[in-house]
């Protein structure tokens, strides 16, 4: 599939909050509407420095818009790339590639949203899009688990710090089934992939999984970001994705890293 | 081969930019046509073609480090029929030439890519890719040894008339050899060069970043390299130099060109930079008109 979207706009750090630790929210004013028509789970490829390095930019999901003409990402500075965005002061000047990338498709019926650790993040904008009855939020600790005010979240923690002693999946049986028509997924493929495993096998259709891979252009030359596929071969996380039908994915592949 | 670097040209026709998009990162130029990111650039050089599908690499395939990136792709392509089909009628399109990036996992395979492409009028030639690092039969192997360039150069030299070039390795054996080689084999240009083989570990885990453990590394910091082997390279063959590896702003393609590259390849600069072309061929008119008016 081709995709033509997102243009490469110079933005504005409007915003740079620490709501966790190492975690950043970050507003990017883009002085146009280009991200008015942007879906949950699209991403946009945020170019960190002006220099040299880092050689590739940082695919960010997008957690929700501002106004007209902000758009804000969550994400953790954990390498070199994203360690620089965490520095970045309000006012700075930066370039984003985006909107990019299929987003969650926003059928109607009941969602049950399931995020573990950051992978919460977008699960608010994905919230605001479709009839949420449910979230479960899973984090190693409470730290680790994302805000996410206004929405029905049921949180597990590995440490028992907040919420239920335990993992996400410990939370699916508190889940009202009957009023769930779709699922989305969202966190580490080990995670993600003992949620697949667990939910009511009517709803595996029905199932959405916002995935991640080491990304490339993001507009889908290069092949850098290949996902098994469950027809075979591969799928491109950033053209193909980065949210995939459950289905489509060969989840044993994936998560053996036996690919 | 030395040349103006305020002229550019190859196989007898002329450019308005010197830059072209390397092997690799732009695909067959389709979704960068479609983004109309295609602007300053001279001439697409596609993603290889081999005679058979394949799906490339189990990843991750990627890993940047804090100087440049490792991939591990590994040709990922649907083979030359569903490029024939598929792709080359779109790429009448394209604004520009394009050139098809050929690979094989033997000597023969490079010559029968190219007579089945002979059936399409799009091509305006041919790279023949001897100097993969990420597949484990043919590509660093072949560019290697300049016997084996010579054969497979005449191989494809036997099934067309369009001009070629050879994308040598800078990994093992003799650039200047296979340069040779290749030019006497008949080729029309030589690429200089690829990625280079690098590999990254976990120390924790003793485990390679990369599923293929090592991959081609690529980055500005190797642009002194390919300055070097353009400058040896084309002071002993007669035929065009292609640069490439890591041009990323708009001085790295005049020193290429002044190294005596005709053309100048770009690559990873443009997974950043979609308008990669653009800005370059802007940047390298206002320090033409700045210096040398």
């Amino acid at each position: 599939m081709m995709t033509a979207q997102g243009p490469d706009l110079e933005v504005t750090v409007l915003e740079n909050r620490e709501i966790l630790p190492g975690v950043h929210s970050m507003v990017f004013r883009t002085h146009g509407n280009v991200y008015a028509d942007s879906l949950p789970g699209q991403f946009l490829q945020v170019e960190v420095s002006p220099g040299p390095f880092p050689v590739t930019r940082r695919p960010l999901t997008i957690d929700g818009l501002h106004g007209d003409d902000c758009v804000r990402v969550v994400f953790e500075s954990v390498g070199s790339g994203t360690s620089m965005l965490a520095f970045k002061p309000v006012g700075t000047s930066l370039r984003i590639l985006g909107p990019l990338g299929r987003g969650y498709e926003l059928r109607p019926g009941g969602w049950l949203l399931i995020g573990g650790g950051l992978g919460a993040a977008g699960l608010g904008f994905l919230a605001s899009r479709i009839d949420c009855r449910s979230v479960l939020l899973g984090a190693a600790t409470s730290s680790r688990l994302l805000p996410l005010p206004g929405l029905p979240v049921l949180t597990a923690t590995e440490d028992g710090s907040r919420g239920t002693h335990g993992l996400v999946t410990d939370l699916l049986g508190s889940v009202e089934w009957t009023a769930i028509e779709n699922v989305a997924v969202c966190g580490p493929v080990g995670m993600m992939d003992a949620v697949i495993r667990q939910i009511p096998e009517r709803l595996l259709g029905m199932t959405q999984v916002s995935t991640e891979a080491r990304m490339g252009c993001g507009y889908g030359v290069c092949e850098g970001c290949s996902l098994p596929a469950a027809a075979g071969g591969y799928l491109k996380c950033c053209t193909d994705g980065p949210v995939i039908p459950a289905a489509d994915i060969d989840w044993e592949r994936w998560r053996g890293g036996n690919t | 081969m030395t040349s103006d670097i305020r002229s550019w040209s190859l196989w007898g026709r002329k450019f308005t930019s010197p830059v072209m998009l390397a092997s690799g990162t732009a695909g067959f130029g389709l979704e960068l046509l479609e983004r109309g990111s295609l602007a300053g650039t001279a001439i697409v050089v596609s993603k290889a073609t081999t005679l058979e599908p394949r799906e490339g690499n189990p990843p991750p395939r990627l890993v940047e480090t804090r100087f440049g990136l490792l991939n591990s792709v590994g040709l990922a392509n649907p083979g030359v029929d569903a490029v024939m089909e598929n792709i080359l009628p779109s790429a009448a399109m394209l604004p520009c030439p394009l050139i098809v990036n050929v690979a094989g996992k033997s000597e023969r395979e490079f010559a029968a890519v190219v007579d089945r492409l002979e059936g399409s009028s799009i091509p305006f030639g041919y790279e023949i890719n001897v100097s993969c690092p990420n597949v484990a039969a043919g590509g660093v192997a072949f560019g290697a040894s300049p016997e084996t360039v010579d054969r497979i150069a005449r191989m494809v030299r036997e099934v067309t008339d369009r001009p070629f070039s050879v994308k040598l390795t800078p990994n093992e054996g003799s650039l200047t050899e296979s340069a040779r080689a290749a030019e006497e084999g008949g080729a029309n240009a030589v690429t200089v060069s690829n990625t280079y083989l690098g590999m990254r570990i976990d120390w924790r885990t003793g485990k390679p970043l990369l599923h293929r453990s090592v991959g081609g590394y690529s980055s500005p910091a190797i642009l002194p390299m390919t300055v070097a082997r353009v400058f040896t390279v084309s002071s002993c063959v007669d035929i065009p130099v292609l640069a490439s590896g890591g041009a990323t702003c708009p001085e790295d393609i005049l020193e290429l060109l002044a190294a005596g590259a005709a053309m100048v390849q770009v690559g990873t600069r443009v997974m950043r930079r979609p308008d990669a072309a653009a800005e370059l061929l802007t940047g390298i008119k206002n320090f033409l008109e700045e210096t040398l008016s």
